[in-house]
C-alpha cells in the first residue's frame, strides 16, 4: 500500500522529519516499509506557460511553439501534442535544451502524464492558471511503500489519517483530523436503507447529493490519487477513492436517477441473482453473497464492486453516496468466490470500524464542494445499523507488562505511549492501569492485555530491551530416533558413494502411470500449480528416475538417494505418511550385473543379515533382475534393475520402506562368546539347473548340516566341461564345530555324508 | 699338518664366500663347507685320530675357522636377502597418482547438512526435535494458530488443498501445536521440515522448501529472553558476532510479533546492494506464543508464556553457500549437488 508523505504531513502537524527517516521510524514501530519512490519531480520546477505562437516543424507532426513561461522568459520548445495551439496555457518543464529534428528545444511543455499527475498522455496539460504560476497544489512528493502483510490487523492503517496517527504518535507531534461532522445536517434522509441481517452489515450510512456536475477532478486530486496508484476518472469516483485513501473508508456512489425507488437494501443475494459490475464483467451470485439492492434487484457487490448500471456517468446529476461497513469474512468469502479482489474487499475484509462510515460521508461533503462547485446535500443521513457495544476495558497489570517485556517501563511512559494511540487509560488499582480501546483498533485488533504489550514495546523500540538469558531447567530432551536412524543411514550411503537428492512431492499422471499407479489413488491437489503437479507421490521412483535420465546427460556413472515420504490414502484421518529410502546406482556402460551386485552389497551394509528373493517384476523393472528384500523376518523393500526401456544405460534401484524397518531394528544387542574349539571347514559341490538360486541350495545344503554348522559360505560356480548343457556346479564352504569340544574327524565326516545322502535324496548330485 | 689344513680350508671357503655371484652359488659353498658331509667335519673327524695331549689345540683351532667361516656366510647370505628384497620391492613400483578404484565418497544435500547442524544446536540448548506430517488439517495449520477461517492472514500463505479439505502444510507452525498437544509445559522443540506454497517457482520462489520451527514455553518469558536467544542462537549458525534487531511483525500465533533482522552479514550493517543499503537482512519472524494459541492446546496463558520463532532452513542454506537460484536445491542435479 502506497502513502504519500505530503498527505500524511496534511495531518502530522510540524512534520519535518525526512521521508527517508520517517520511513524507517515507521518500519521499527510499526509496520514494514517496502521502499521509497520520488514522484512528481518535474513539479519543483515546473510553472504555467502560455503559448505565444506555433509553427509546423515540415515533415513531422510536431510543431515548434514559442512559449511565455514566467521567470524562465520566452522559449522556444519543440512539442508533438496535438492540442498545442496558441493561446493554451500549459504546463513548461525545463528540462534542458536538446535537438529536436534540427530545432533546439529549450525545456517541454508537459503531459499530465509526464508531470505525474495523471494517466493523461494524450496532450500538453491545459491549465487555467496565469502565465509563470507555479502549478496549484503540485508539488514532488515521496510516495512510501508499506508491505501489505504488515498491516494484515491493522484497518485502520489502510487509509493516510491512521497511518498519521501512527507517526503523530511515534514523533510525538499533534495530529489533525480533517473530518468535520457537523457537515452533515440533522434532517431526515431521502433514502431508506434496509438491513435484514446486522451481522453481515452492520452499518450502512448514505447521503443524497443534487446538482452534480461530473467532471475532471482537480488537478491536485488527480495527482493525490496517481501517486499512491489510483488511477483519475471523474470528480465524483475520484473523491470515494479519496476518501477511502484517506480514512480508510470505502465509499461507492450511485447516480441516484437510475435508481429504482428510493430503497437500498443491504442483503444476501437470492438464487439465480447476477451483476453486471464495474468492469463490465457479468458476475453469477448466490445467497453466500452480500449485495446492495434497489427495488430492481443488485446495484452491487456489498464490499467489493459497484455496479455498471448505476454507475457515474457523464450525465449524472443526483448522486447517493454509500459509506458502509460490512462483516470481514463475507465480503472476503465473495471477492475470493468470485476472484475479484479491489481496494474496497480489501479493506473490508480487515474489519473496519462501523464508527467510521459517517466520519467519511462528512469528509465527502467538504471535499464535493471543492470538486463540484454548487453540488446540494439533500436531506440528512440514513443510517442504519447494528447497536454499537464499546468493548470493555483491558486491564493491565504494570507487573505483568514488565514481566512479558522483560524490561520495567515507567507508568507515565506507559500511559503517554497508549494515549497518543488514542487509548483511554486511568489507574484502576496501584499498579494497575483500565485502558479502553479506540474504535478502530477494537474490531479485530486488539482485545486482551497481550495486545497491549505489544503496543508498549513497539514504542519504547525493541531496542530498548537488554537480552537475558533465560533461567530454565536443565533436562535432556526426548530422543527422536526415527531422525538419529535417517541420519545414520544418510551418513552411510554418503560413505559408499551416494549423493543426497531432494525431489517434489507432486508427480505428474504420466510419471505415476509409468510406475503403475493409478491417478484415482493418490491424495490429489485441488489447486495445483499446474496440472502435472496435482498427485502426491505415492512413490519416490517416478522423481528418481527422472534425476537418473537428467543425470545420465551429464555422467557416465553415478550414485544417488532421496529419503522423503510417499503419501497414501487413508481410509480416515490424515493420510499415511510413509518415510522410503530409494538408491540408484547408475552406468552407462555394462550389462548391469557389476551394478546391480554392488547395490546388493549396498543393501546388506544397509540390512545386514538381509536376503533378496526374486519376485515377479513390475512394469517399471528389468523382467529377470528383480527381487523382494527380506530382513528380520519382514520384506522392507525391492531391489531392482529399472527396466532397460526406460532408460539409456543400467540403473540399480533399491527402494526401502524405513518405516517398517525402523520397527525391526535390533534395539539392544546382547555378547555371545566365542567359541574355544577349533572348527572344521570342507567344500562341497552341488550340480544343478543353471537358473537354480544359489541361495536356494545354501538353504538345503544348511538344512541337511544340522545343529553343528557354524556358517556356509558361497564360493564359486561353475558351467562348461564335463558338465551337461543346462547344469552348474555350485560350490560352498560349510564350517562346523561345537561349543564343547572339538569335533572328531569321523564325527565331521558323518556330518558330510549326511549333506551328501540329503541332497541326493532331492535328486542333486554332488561333486566331491 | 692340520693346522695348515685348518687355515687353508678357511682362506679358500673365505674366498668362495666372497666371490659367490649369486644365492644359489653361496648355497653350494655352504654345501661343501659347513654341510654335514663338508669338510669341516671331514677335518673334524681327522682330529678325532690325533694323540689326546694335541686335541684340545686343534679343536680350538678347528671351532676358530669354523665360527669364521658361518660368519663370512651369514653377512654374505644376508646381503644375497637384502639385495633380493630391494630387488622384489623395486619391481613393486606403482603410480599412486592413478585414480583408486570403487565410488568416491557421496554428499549430503546442503538443506540436510544445515539442517543437522541446527538440531545439534538446539539439542545442545535442551530443545526436542519433533516431527509433524507433511499433510495437515486445516485445524493444525490455521485455526489453532490464531488464523480462523475467513481470516486476511490466511492471504500471507498461498496454501495447496487437497481434495476433500486439508492441506499441505504451508508452514511448519502446527508442529508447535502438535507439540503442546503431545507434551505438558515446561516444552523446548524445534520442528525441522518440508512446507509448501501454492507459488509459482522462479530463481528465488520455491513451491517447496524447508523451516525450523521452534518454540519455548516456561513459566517466564520474555522478549528480553527471546533477544537473548535469537542472538545466541544466530551467532552459533552464522559463527560470528550478529547484530540483530527486532521490529513489529504481524503473525496470529504470536503477540506482540517481530521481524527479526540481523546486521547484512555482507556489509555489516554499512549498507549494499545486498541489503538494499539499508544494512539489515530480514532473517525470521518471531514473537511471544499468542495466548488463544496456549488456550487452544490446554495451556494456561496466565501460568505459562512462551516465544516461538520461524527459520527459513533454505534460505539460510542459500546465504552459507551463495547459492543463488533457489531451484537447484531440488533439482537432483548431481553436478550441484557433488559440490556440498
Amino acid at each position: 500500500l502506497k502513502f504519500s508523505y505530503n498527505w500524511i504531513r496534511e495531518f502530522v502537524e510540524g512534520l519535518d522529519t525526512p521521508a527517508a527517516e520517517l520511513e524507517r521510524r515507521i518500519t521499527m514501530k510499526t509496520a514494514e516499509c517496502e521502499g521509497i519512490e520520488t514522484v512528481g519531480a518535474l513539479l519543483a520546477d515546473a510553472c504555467a506557460a502560455r503559448v505565444e505562437s506555433v509553427a509546423p516543424l515540415d515533415g513531422t507532426h510536431n510543431v515548434v511553439a514559442v512559449v511565455e513561461a514566467g521567470r524562465y522568459g520566452r522559449k522556444t520548445v519543440v512539442c508533438g501534442a496535438p492540442n498545442c495551439r496558441s493561446g493554451v496555457v500549459s504546463a513548461y518543464a525545463p528540462v534542458g535544451v536538446k535537438t529536436v529534428y534540427g530545432v533546439q528545444s529549450d525545456g517541454m511543455l508537459a503531459s499530465g502524464a509526464e508531470l505525474g499527475i495523471n494517466r493523461d498522455a494524450a496532450g500538453i496539460l491545459e491549465l487555467e492558471s496565469q502565465t509563470g504560476a507555479p502549478l496549484p497544489g503540485l508539488a514532488p512528493d515521496n510516495i512510501i511503500e508499506i508491505d501489505n502483510k504488515s498491516i494484515t490487523h491493522r484497518p485502520d492503517l489502510w487509509g493516510h489519517h491512521g497511518m498519521a496517527r501512527e507517526v503523530a504518535a511515534i514523533l510525538g507531534n499533534p495530529l489533525r483530523d480533517p473530518v468535520k461532522l457537523e457537515s452533515i445536517p440533522d434532517s431526515p434522509s431521502r433514502v431508506r436503507i434496509e438491513i435484514p441481517d446486522l451481522d453481515l452489515c452492520p452499518r450502512y450510512s448514505a447521503l443524497v447529493f443534487e446538482n452534480v456536475t461530473v467532471k475532471p477532478s482537480p488537478l491536485w486530486l488527480q495527482y493525490r490519487l496517481t501517486a499512491i496508484g489510483l488511477n483519475p476518472i471523474n470528480n465524483i469516483v475520484d473523491l470515494t477513492n479519496y476518501v477511502m485513501a484517506e480514512m480508510a473508508q470505502p465509499m461507492h456512489a450511485f447516480d441516484r436517477d437510475l435508481l429504482r425507488g428510493n430503497t437500498i437494501w443491504a442483503r444476501p443475494a437470492r438464487a439465480g441473482e447476477f451483476i453486471v459490475a464495474l468492469n463490465e464483467e457479468r458476475y453469477d451470485l448466490n445467497p453466500a453473497n452480500l449485495v446492495i439492492a434497489d427495488a430492481g434487484g443488485p446495484i452491487a457487490i456489498a464490499g467489493v464492486i459497484g455496479g455498471y448500471d448505476s454507475a457515474i456517468t457523464g450525465a449524472t446529476t443526483s448522486i447517493v453516496l454509500e459509506s458502509a461497513n460490512f462483516q470481514a469474512a463475507s465480503i472476503r468469502k465473495t471477492s475470493a468466490a468470485l476472484k475479484l479482489r479491489t481496494d474496497a474487499s480489501m479493506r473490508f475484509e480487515k474489519s473496519q470500524d462501523p464508527v467510521n462510515t459517517v466520519r467519511g460521508l462528512a469528509r465527502a461533503v467538504e471535499l464535493l464542494r471543492e470538486v463540484s462547485p454548487g453540488a446540494r446535500l439533500v436531506g440528512g443521513l440514513a443510517d442504519c445499523m447494528k447497536p454499537m457495544v464499546a468493548p470493555p476495558p483491558i486491564s493491565l497489570p504494570l507487573d505483568w507488562l514488565t514481566r512479558k517485556l522483560g524490561r520495567p517501563v515507567p507508568p507515565s511512559e506507559v500511559r503517554e505511549i497508549l494515549e497518543r494511540l488514542a487509548f483511554g487509560v486511568s489507574e484502576s488499582a496501584p499498579g494497575r492501569f483500565s485502558v479502553t480501546v479506540p474504535s478502530w483498533r477494537a474490531t479485530k485488533d486488539i482485545s486482551v492485555k497481550d495486545d497491549l504489550v505489544e503496543e508498549v514495546g513497539r514504542m519504547i523500540g525493541y531496542d530498548s530491551i537488554e537480552p537475558r538469558a533465560p533461567a530454565i531447567l536443565a533436562t535432556v530432551p526426548p530422543a527422536n530416533e526415527e531422525r538419529v536412524f535417517q541420519q545414520n543411514l544418510r551418513a552411510l550411503l554418503a560413505a559408499q558413494g551416494f549423493t543426497e537428492v531432494y525431489n517434489y512431492s507432486f508427480v505428474s499422471e504420466d510419471a505415476a502411470r509409468a510406475f503403475g499407479f493409478e491417478p484415482a489413488d493418490h491424495v490429489t491437489v485441488a489447486n495445483p500449480i499446474a496440472s502435472d503437479q496435482a498427485l502426491l507421490r505415492l512413490s519416490l521412483l517416478p522423481e528418481i528416475w527422472k534425476n537418473i535420465t537428467e543425470n545420465a546427460k551429464h555422467l557416465d556413472t553415478f550414485r544417488l538417494f532421496e529419503i522423503g515420504r510417499e503419501i497414501h490414502k487413508s481410509a480416515e484421518g490424515l493420510p499415511d505418511e510413509i518415510t522410503h529410502l530409494v538408491a540408484a546406482l547408475y552406468n552407462k556402460e555394462g550389462d548391469g550385473r557389476e551394478g546391480l551386485f554392488e547395490m546388493k552389497r549396498v543393501a546388506l551394509c544397509l540390512l545386514p543379515g538381509g536376503e533378496l528373493r526374486p519376485a515377479e517384476a513390475r512394469a517399471y523393472e528389468h523382467p529377470a533382475r528383480a527381487a523382494d528384500v527380506l530382513w528380520r523376518g519382514g520384506t522392507v523393500g525391492r531391489l531392482f534393475e529399472l527396466h532397460p526401456r526406460l532408460v539409456e544405460g543400467r540403473a540399480a534401484i533399491l527402494d526401502i520402506d524405513l518405516r517398517l524397518m525402523e520397527s525391526l531394528a535390533a534395539r539392544e544387542k546382547r555378547y555371545t562368546p566365542i567359541r574355544r574349539y577349533p572348527a572344521s571347514a570342507f567344500d562341497l559341490s552341488v550340480i544343478a539347473g543353471v537358473r537354480e538360486l544359489a541361495g536356494g541350495l545354501s538353504d538345503k545344503l544348511a538344512r541337511f548340516a544340522g545343529p553343528m554348522l557354524e556358517s556356509i559360505e558361497y564360493v564359486r560356480e561353475y558351467s562348461g566341461p564335463p558338465l551337461a548343457e543346462g547344469q552348474k556346479s555350485v560350490s560352498f564352504r560349510l564350517t562346523v564345530g561345537s561349543a564343547e569340544r572339538t569335533l572328531s574327524s569321523e564325527e565331521v565326516g558323518q556330518i558330510r555324508a549326511g549333506i551328501i545322502e540329503g541332497m541326493r535324496g532331492l535328486g542333486y548330485e554332488l561333486r566331491v | 699338518m692340520l693346522e695348515s689344513q685348518v687355515s687353508e680350508l678357511q682362506s679358500g671357503s673365505l674366498a668362495r664366500i666372497a666371490s659367490a655371484a649369486t644365492a644359489a652359488e653361496l648355497e653350494q659353498v655352504r654345501v661343501d663347507v659347513l654341510g654335514r658331509k663338508g669338510s669341516l667335519n671331514q677335518l673334524s673327524k681327522e682330529m678325532s685320530k690325533l694323540p689326546p695331549a694335541e686335541k684340545p689345540a686343534a679343536g680350538k683351532l678347528l671351532n676358530a675357522a669354523k665360527q669364521a667361516i658361518e660368519t663370512a656366510f651369514d653377512t654374505r647370505h644376508q646381503q644375497f636377502a637384502d639385495a633380493a628384497l630391494r630387488a622384489r620391492l623395486d619391481a613393486e613400483w606403482l603410480d599412486l597418482t592413478l585414480p583408486p578404484p570403487g565410488p568416491r565418497l557421496g554428499h549430503l544435500h546442503p538443506i540436510t547438512q544445515i539442517r543437522s547442524e541446527i538440531e545439534e544446536l538446539f539439542v545442545s540448548f535442551g530443545f526436542a526435535i519433533l516431527d509433524g506430517p507433511e499433510v495437515e488439517t486445516e485445524y493444525h495449520n490455521f485455526d489453532a494458530l490464531n488464523i480462523p477461517a475467513d481470516h486476511p492472514a490466511r492471504d500471507m500463505q498461498d496454501t495447496f488443498w487437497l481434495t476433500g479439505g486439508n492441506l499441505l502444510r504451508t508452514h511448519t507452525s502446527p508442529v508447535q501445536v502438535r507439540g503442546m498437544e503431545r507434551y505438558q509445559p515446561p516444552l523446548r522443540m524445534i520442528a525441522p521440515g518440508r512446507v509448501f506454497r501454492n507459488e509459482s517457482v522462479d530463481a528465488s520462489h520455491e513451491h517447496t522448501f524447508y523451516q525450523v520451527e521452534g518454540m519455548m514455553i516456561d513459566r517466564e518469558v520474555s522478549v528480553a529472553h527471546l533477544i537473548y536467544f535469537m542472538k545466541t542462537l544466530l551467532t552459533a549458525i552464522f559463527k560470528r558476532e550478529v547484530t540483530v534487531r527486532l521490529r513489529p511483525g504481524f503473525f496470529p500465533f504470536v503477540e506482540p510479533g517481530f521481524e527479526l533482522d540481523i546486521h547484512c552479514l555482507i556489509c555489516d550493517g554499512a549498507g549494499c546492494p545486498v541489503c538494499k543499503q539499508s544494512g539489515w537482512v530480514e532473517l525470521l519472524p518471531c514473537g511471544l506464543v499468542n495466548p488463544n494459541v496456549l488456550r487452544m492446546s490446554g495451556i494456561d496463558p496466565e501460568e505459562w508464556n512462551g516465544f516461538a520463532f520461524g527459520l527459513g532452513l533454505t534460505r539460510l542454506v542459500m546465504m552459507r553457500y551463495g547459492i543463488d537460484d533457489i531451484r537447484l536445491l531440488q533439482g537432483g542435479d548431481l553436478r550441484f549437488l557433488n559440490q556440498f
